[in-house]
């Protein structure tokens, strides 16, 4: 049975259709990344799968149940939203005591999670710090740990490493990789295709409110990827007109700089070599989820 | 409920870290009411006493006494006939009164029986009122003696009397003795005055008895008006508490719905009636604590009087209860800071103005009483009034009850449909 299942979801604002006839497994102790540009309709699907957010068609299941506003249930999803929703006037132990409460936890064991929450995000020392002096990372790090107080089996993040220093971020995916090894099931969404690579066992890629295409990264590069890039700098004055025997695989020329996509780059690189040339730079570039998104789509991820 | 005492308990601490909200939930209110009550004449400490005089006497002993008490920087005397005198004290329109029996001008105001001399009316409550005014008045009655002495009357009236009780057969030999006694030492003592040119003489050479004959009659007050503006401007200030407390905690909703705290609480295995119940139990109780505190203030420093503490808990209970249903109604109007702030103070502002906030109701005119029916902050304020110097029962207060816990319940009911229907 999955953890999660999720089935024609569908939400609109007006006229503009947010969400469109979303639909997606997760299975237990799987990572699924939801990968779109900013209005995608990542942040409206999660707040949907949580039950913040009715949805006007489709149906939401929830380590079996249907109805993910109810209290037994919600005691065993965490969620860290794409917002601070941290309280600044508090200590981050305040914060983390508040939300255990209210998630049922009491005596030792709230105190014992509050002390794995704080030593989790790295924030024992400044535990009695008000979190408004706290950097954007710690902030960050705190948000999704008040998202964990509770021990939640299933969790939900939505874009937890925006806006923060690559130091916090990478502390936040090694947090991540940690809950993953723990079994845990997981749907993260991001705009960062390198987190959703690095991170997630599956990914689905998200534009206008659709699912455009949902497999492993490698699956989702074998299909939509395209063929690799080769890149060769030719050392000294070399250049196009001295090497016919490269017309075959096409590519641009731009004075000895020659770029090539293709399916097998060794063949390119060898053909490249016999000709006995000096090379100042060889690259290979793997095709990425950014050209996956540039080939369903016809924009990038940043657009 | 434990789930309610948190978030509530939550909110509340947020408030206390809040040092600019909680300035205007406590700070601002107690300003309000030093700031008119001062201007409005205050506690009335150092402001004359006003007192009427009723001269029963008629002599022109009793008028010296009585020109002299008119002529006080301490009093704002008036000539009163006794029986109005004791009626407009009995009624809190002034301080007390002096009335100068028939025979205080014959006994210089020290002899007489205790039907005669010179009686002082105030309420039991002001001892010290009632110190200040005997003082005055012997001061008074040994100033006015002494006159009497320097030109004459002293002298005529101490012989005359002298000599009328030699004629008087009819009086005991014991009390005659003591009368003459008296009589002599009085004249001596007047002599000594004289010569030494000083009010009031040494103790030594005051005349036997000690003093004049004043005696000091209980006149309990109705209650039915405030004795000093703090009375009038406490009360009013609460409505200043109240829109504090309303206001810091509209906003603070407003506030967590931005920053994504209200999703997070949302998300939590609690309902969502227990979250606003949450937020509605810590206005309620902040409310509470800012009347509470600032009716203190005004109890312990500022003289005010409680006449019925009963009815001043359940006006305050009320009252909170209403403003915690503005507060949830308040928190709907807007989706950001701004919207919210902008039309809740400007809703709270006509509220105040036009119910008290501002000018008591008690100062307002007849149509402006009309229109401040339609204000909240007037039944609040209205309220605690009726509990501090109005003087209601029971059957007074609790219609003006009524209107605040309604219009808390609609507040309440009508604040939570429109949280949720936003949310959707």
């Amino acid at each position: 049975m999955s953890a999660i299942r999720v089935a024609d979801l569908e939400k609109s604002y007006g006229t503009l259709k947010a969400v469109d006839g979303v639909s997606f497994d997760v299975a237990r102790g799987e990572t699924l990344g939801l990968l779109g540009p900013n209005g995608a309709g990542k942040s409206t699907t999660i707040a949907m799968v949580v039950g913040a957010l009715r949805p006007d068609r489709g149906s939401v299941t929830v380590d079996g149940e249907t109805d993910p506003t109810r209290p037994s249930l919600r005691a065993r999803i965490g969620v860290a939203p794409q917002s601070l929703a941290l309280y600044e006037e508090l200590t981050a132990e305040e914060n983390l005591a508040f939300f255990g409460r209210l998630y049922g936890l009491s005596g030792a064991r709230l105190r014992a999670r509050v002390e794995w929450a704080l030593a989790f995000a790295g924030l024992a020392d400044r535990r009695g710090d008000r979190v408004r002096n706290y950097s954007g990372g710690m902030q960050r790090r705190l948000n999704l740990v008040c998202g964990l107080i509770h021990d939640p089996p299933v969790l939900l993040m939505d874009e937890p490493t925006v806006g923060v220093d690559p130091q916090s971020r990478n502390a936040i995916f090694e947090s991540i990789e940690a809950l993953k090894r723990e079994g845990r099931t997981i749907v993260y969404t991001t705009h960062y295709m390198e987190e959703a690579e690095r991170l997630c066992d599956r990914v689905a890629i998200l534009d206008r409110g659709k699912i455009l295409a949902l497999d492993t990264v490698e699956g989702l590069l074998r299909a939509h990827g395209g063929s690799p890039t080769v890149e060769i700098v030719f050392a000294g004055d070399s250049a196009e007109p001295r090497r016919p025997d490269l017309a075959a695989f096409g590519g641009d020329w731009d004075g000895p700089r020659w770029r090539v996509r293709h399916a097998r780059p060794n063949d390119v690189l060898q053909r490249a070599m016999s000709g006995g040339d000096a090379f100042s730079h060889v690259s290979i570039e793997r095709p990425s989820l950014e050209s996956v998104f540039l080939t369903l789509t016809g924009r990038t991820l940043r657009d | 409920m434990k789930a309610v005492w948190t978030i509530a308990m939550k909110d509340l601490k947020l408030l206390g870290r809040n040092r600019a909200a909680f300035f205007w939930v406590l700070g601002f209110p107690i300003l309000i009411a030093l700031f008119f009550g001062s201007i409005s004449g205050g506690g009335g400490k150092s402001a004359p006493l006003p007192v009427a005089i009723a001269d029963l006497d008629r002599t022109d002993y009793s008028r010296a006494i009585v020109e002299r008490l008119l002529a006080s920087d301490a009093l704002r005397a008036s000539v009163a006939p006794l029986d109005s005198a004791r009626t407009l004290v009995r009624k809190g329109d002034l301080v007390g009164y002096i009335a100068l029996h028939p025979g205080t001008g014959k006994s210089f105001g020290f002899g007489g029986d205790s039907a005669s001399g010179i009686e002082i009316g105030v309420d039991p409550r002001r001892t010290a009122e009632k110190e200040y005014l005997r003082g005055l008045v012997t001061a008074a009655t040994f100033e006015t003696m002494r006159g009497s002495f320097s030109s004459g009357y002293g002298k005529r009236q101490i012989e005359e009397n002298l000599a009328s009780l030699r004629a008087d057969t009819a009086i005991a030999p014991g009390a005659k003795a003591r009368s003459q006694e008296f009589y002599r030492s009085l004249e001596t003592f007047l002599a000594a005055l004289e010569s030494s040119g000083v009010g009031g003489g040494s103790p030594a050479a005051k005349p036997a008895g000690g003093g004049p004959n004043i005696r000091v009659v209980e006149v309990a007050e109705e209650d039915t008006g405030p004795r000093t503006a703090f009375e009038v401007t406490f009360p009013s200030s609460i409505a200043w508490a109240l829109i504090g407390v309303c206001m810091s905690f509209a906003i603070s909703i407003v506030s967590e719905r931005v920053s994504g705290t209200f999703l997070r609480l949302r998300l939590a295995p609690v309902s969502r009636a227990q979250v606003l119940a949450g937020k509605g139990l810590a206005c309620f109780l902040a409310s509470m604590f800012s009347v509470t505190a600032l009716l203190a203030i005004g109890v312990v420093l500022f003289r005010v009087r409680v006449s019925n503490p009963a009815m001043l808990a359940a006006a305050i209970v009320c009252a909170a209860f209403c403003f915690t249903g503005v507060m949830m109604l308040v928190s709907t109007l807007g989706r950001t800071h701004q919207s919210v702030s902008g039309a809740g103070w400007a809703i709270m502002l006509v509220m105040s103005m036009t119910g008290g906030g501002m000018i008591p109701l008690i100062a307002m005119p007849a149509w402006m009483q009309s229109i401040s029916n339609f204000s909240l902050v007037k039944w609040a304020v209205l309220s605690v009034e009726g509990a501090v110097w109005r003087g209601f029962g029971w059957g007074e207060m609790l219609p003006v009850l009524a209107v605040p816990i309604a219009a808390g319940l609609v507040g309440i009911a009508l604040g939570t449909r429109a949280l949720q229907a936003s949310d959707r």
